[in-house]
C-alpha cells in the first residue's frame, strides 16, 4: 500500500513537473500558432485598417516571425499597460509591441536584441508657445502610460518640480487630449508624432522639437525563462536586417530614408 | 506547476508611494460623497417641487447615472466635456464622474426612503407653522438619511472602488494609478496589484466599521 | 453631427462588441445567480459562525475594485498556475464570482424576509425542509429579492465594461478602437452610452414596476 502511494506520488510529480521543462519554442511549433501581443493604437507600428483589421510594422513583424517558424500568426491586441500581464499570464507567446529594454523590466521578462530604435519628438498644441523641448518645463504634459517616454517625462516633471504629468491609457487618448487642448504638449516617438500630425485626425497640433533622449531601443519580449525562444528570435531579428526585410518594412510603414541603426558603437551586442 | 517566483520585496519597497495614493483615493471618495449627498438632496427637492422642468432635470440625471457604466460617465467627464470646450484635469474629471454617479444612485434611494415617511408628518409640521422647506429640513431629511444610511455606506464603498477608473482619464495620483505606474516601471504585476487589493480591502473595512460606529451613536432609540 | 466617416462596417464592429457585452453578462448573471443561491442558502442554513469563511471570501469580491480583481485573476491563473486560459474565460469566471457575491447577499435578505412563524407552521403541517423551501420560502423570497436581482444583473452589464483589461473587446472597447481610427469621440461615445441606456432603462423600469406592485400586499 505504502509503495503504491509513493509510486503514485512519483508519477504525479513527474506529470506535474513535466510541462514546466517543455520548451516554449517546441510548444509554439507543435501548436501551429504564434500568439503575438501587439499594440494597435500606435501607428505606424500598429493600427487598424478601414475594416478594423490589424495592420502595421509590428503586425508584419509578427507575421514574418510566424512564417519563419512555419506556423500561423494570431495578433492579440493589448494596450501598453496590459502587454506584460498578457505575456506573463500566458495569453500570448511573445509581445511584438515596441517594448523598451530597460534593466528594471529585464528583471521580470526576457528581452531579445533590439528590433527597432525610436527617436522621440515633442508635439504641442498650436495654441501653446514652444520652440524647444526645454519649454516643456511648467506645462501640462502627458504620454501613454507604461511607455519609455512616459517614464522619462514623468521623471523630468518631478525633477523640474513644476508642471503636471498625465499618463493616458493609450496613444489615441493622449493625442485626443492634446488636440482638445487638455494637454499642452506630449512626447512620443517621431514615427507616431508624424503619423498623427499627417493623418489630419488631430487638428491644431505641431511637432516642436526632438526630445533629448538616447535612441529608444525596443525589443521583442518573451518570458524570462524561455531562452530557446529568445535565442531563436535574436537570430530572426538578425536575419530580418540581413535579408533587407527590415529596410523593406521601414519603407512600407515609416517612409523614406535610412532605417534606424540597431548597432550600438563601442560595445558587443 | 509553481515555477513563478514571487518577489514581494519589490512591492513592499513601494508601499509608501502606494499609501500616498490611498490618501488621494480616500480624498476623492469622501469629497464625491459629500457633494454627492448634497446634490442628491437637491435632486430629491427638484422631484418634489412639482415643476415639470426641475423634476425632468432630476429624472434625466438619475436615469443616466443609473443606466450607463461609471467608466463611461468618467470618460465623458474628461473627453466628452472637452469636446464642448470644457477642460477638466484628471482629478476633476474623476471627481465629477463619481459625484454624478453617487448623486444619481442616492437620489433614487432617497425617493424610496421618502415613501416610508408618512405624509401626515410634514403636514403636521406645516400646521405647526413650518415652511415647506423647514418641514423638509427638520422632519423629512433626518429620517430620510437614517433610512438610507446603509445605502449611503454602500455607496461610499462604491465611490472608493470607482476611483480605480481614474486611470482612463490620465489620473496617476490615486492608489490604482500609482500601482499602474509602478507596474510600468517594474512589470511585477501580480505582487503590486495584490498589495493594492489588500489596501483597498482595508480601506473598505475601515469605512464599514466607521459607519457601524456612527449608526450606533446617531440612531439609538 | 451627421457628417461622419462611420460606415456600415463600423456599426457591425460595434454590434459585435455589444454582442460580447451581452454574452459576458448573460454567462456571469446565470452562473453567478446559481452560485449565489447556493451560497446564500448555505450561509442562512448553517448560521453566521460556520458560514464565516464563505462570508469572508464573498466579501472580498465586494471590497476590491473589479478592475483589480480582473488583473489579479488574470495574472494569478496565468502567471502562477500557468493555465493558459483565454481572457474571455477569465472575465467570465471573475464576473461570475463577483455576481455570486452580491447575489448571495440578496438571497439571504430574501430568505430572512420570510417570517419564521410561517416556516414553522409549514414544517408543523408535515412539510419537509425541501418542501418548505420550495413551496413557502421560494415564492415569498423571490418577491422580495427579484427587484434587487434585476438591479444586480444590470449592474453586472455595466461593470462588464471593465473586462477590456483582460483583452476582451466588448462594447466600450470597440468604441475606443473606433475613436482611435475615426477621431469622433463625442458621437461614438453617445452611441455607446445610448446602447447601454436602451437595454438598462426599460429593464430597470420593469424592476421598479415589480417592486411597486409587490410591495402593496
Amino acid at each position: 500500500m505504502k509503495t503504491s502511494v509513493l509510486t503514485l506520488a512519483a508519477v504525479a510529480a513527474t506529470a506535474l513537473t513535466g510541462p514546466a521543462f517543455a520548451d516554449k519554442l517546441d510548444d509554439i511549433i507543435s501548436s501551429g500558432t504564434l500568439r503575438c501581443a501587439v499594440v494597435l493604437d500606435f501607428p505606424p507600428m500598429g493600427s487598424r485598417d478601414a475594416d478594423n483589421n490589424p495592420q502595421g510594422f509590428d503586425v508584419d513583424y509578427c507575421n514574418d516571425l510566424a512564417a519563419a517558424l512555419g506556423v500561423t500568426a494570431e495578433v492579440v491586441e493589448t494596450t501598453f499597460p496590459e502587454r506584460i500581464p498578457a505575456l506573463v499570464s500566458g495569453q500570448v507567446d511573445v509581445a511584438v509591441a515596441s517594448t523598451s529594454d530597460t534593466l528594471e523590466r529585464a528583471k521580470t521578462v526576457g528581452f531579445t536584441i533590439p528590433y527597432y530604435a525610436f527617436e522621440n519628438a515633442v508635439t504641442a498644441n498650436e495654441g501653446v508657445e514652444m520652440s524647444t523641448w526645454e519649454d516643456l518645463k511648467g506645462k501640462t504634459v502627458g504620454a501613454t502610460a507604461g511607455t519609455y517616454e512616459a517614464i522619462w517625462l514623468e521623471g523630468k516633471v518631478k525633477e523640474w518640480g513644476e508642471g503636471e504629468f498625465r499618463p493616458y491609457q493609450n496613444q489615441a487618448d493622449v493625442f485626443l487630449a492634446l488636440s482638445q487642448g487638455q494637454l499642452d504638449a506630449t512626447v512620443s516617438t517621431v514615427e507616431v508624432a508624424e503619423a498623427n500630425v499627417d493623418s489630419g485626425n488631430f487638428p491644431g497640433i505641431k511637432i516642436v522639437d526632438k526630445a533629448p533622449m538616447v535612441p529608444d531601443y525596443v525589443a521583442l519580449i518573451a518570458l524570462r525563462e524561455d531562452q530557446g525562444l529568445i535565442n531563436y528570435m535574436n537570430l530572426f531579428i538578425n536575419q530580418q536586417v540581413r535579408t533587407g526585410r527590415y529596410a523593406e518594412l521601414y519603407a512600407k510603414w515609416v517612409g523614406e530614408g535610412e532605417p534606424a541603426s540597431l548597432v550600438i558603437p563601442g560595445v558587443y551586442r | 506547476m509553481f515555477n513563478y517566483r514571487f518577489q514581494w520585496n519589490q512591492a513592499w519597497k513601494r508601499l509608501p508611494e502606494m499609501l500616498d495614493g490611498a490618501v488621494v483615493t480616500m480624498q476623492v471618495a469622501v469629497l464625491s460623497m459629500v457633494i454627492g449627498i448634497l446634490l442628491a438632496i437637491l435632486l430629491t427637492l427638484f422631484r418634489r417641487s412639482g415643476s415639470r422642468i426641475l423634476s425632468g432635470i432630476a429624472t434625466t440625471w438619475v436615469e443616466i447615472a443609473r443606466n450607463t457604466p461609471a467608466l463611461f460617465q468618467i470618460y465623458m467627464a474628461h473627453f466628452g466635456l472637452a469636446g464642448l470646450g470644457l477642460h477638466l484635469s484628471p482629478y476633476q474629471s474623476l471627481l465629477l464622474g463619481i459625484t454624478f454617479n453617487n448623486a444619481g444612485y442616492l437620489a433614487e434611494n432617497f425617493r424610496g426612503a421618502l415613501k416610508a415617511i408618512p405624509d401626515t408628518q410634514p403636514r403636521a409640521g406645516r400646521s405647526l407653522g413650518m415652511s415647506d422647506l423647514q418641514a423638509f429640513r427638520y422632519i423629512i431629511l433626518p429620517q430620510m438619511i437614517r433610512i438610507s444610511f446603509p445605502t449611503i455606506t454602500n455607496q461610499m464603498v462604491w465611490a472608493v472602488l470607482m476611483t480605480s477608473l481614474g486611470v482612463t482619464v490620465g489620473m496617476n495620483m490615486d492608489l490604482y494609478g500609482v500601482t499602474q505606474d509602478l507596474n510600468a516601471l517594474t512589470f511585477r504585476t501580480f505582487e503590486l496589484f495584490a498589495m493594492a487589493a489588500v489596501i483597498f480591502y482595508v480601506i473598505v473595512k475601515i469605512i464599514q466599521a466607521g459607519a457601524w460606529l456612527i449608526s450606533r451613536r446617531l440612531f439609538r432609540y | 453631427m451627421f457628417d461622419t466617416a462611420l460606415t456600415a462596417n463600423d456599426f457591425l464592429f460595434l454590434a459585435k462588441g455589444a454582442g460580447m457585452t451581452i454574452f459576458v453578462t448573460v454567462i456571469a448573471v446565470f452562473f453567478g445567480t446559481v452560485l449565489g443561491i447556493i451560497f446564500g442558502v448555505i450561509r442562512y442554513q448553517i448560521g453566521p459562525v460556520w458560514a464565516a469563511p464563505i462570508t469572508f471570501v464573498l466579501d472580498i469580491f465586494r471590497s476590491i475594485p473589479l478592475l483589480i480583481q480582473l488583473v489579479l485573476a488574470y495574472a494569478f491563473l496565468g502567471t502562477v498556475l500557468r493555465l493558459g486560459l483565454s481572457g474571455l474565460t477569465v472575465a467570465c469566471i471573475v464576473l461570475t464570482l463577483y455576481t455570486s457575491a452580491y447575489c448571495a447577499e440578496i438571497v439571504r435578505g430574501g430568505i430572512e424576509a420570510v417570517p419564521l412563524t410561517l416556516r414553522r407552521a409549514s414544517r408543523s403541517l408535515g412539510m419537509t425542509w425541501g418542501q418548505d423551501m420550495r413551496n413557502i420560502v421560494m415564492p415569498l423570497a423571490t418577491r422580495v429579492a427579484l427587484p434587487s436581482w434585476i438591479g444586480l444583473a444590470l449592474g453586472v452589464m455595466k461593470d462588464s465594461a471593465l473586462v477590456y483589461v483582460v483583452q476582451v473587446t466588448e462594447l466600450l472597447k470597440s468604441t475606443q478602437i473606433l475613436i482611435t481610427r475615426l477621431q469622433e469621440p463625442l458621437l461614438l461615445l453617445m452611441i455607446c452610452g445610448a446602447f447601454y441606456f436602451l437595454i438598462s432603462f426599460p429593464v430597470a423600469r420593469f424592476g421598479g414596476y415589480l417592486e411597486k406592485r409587490w410591495s402593496n400586499d
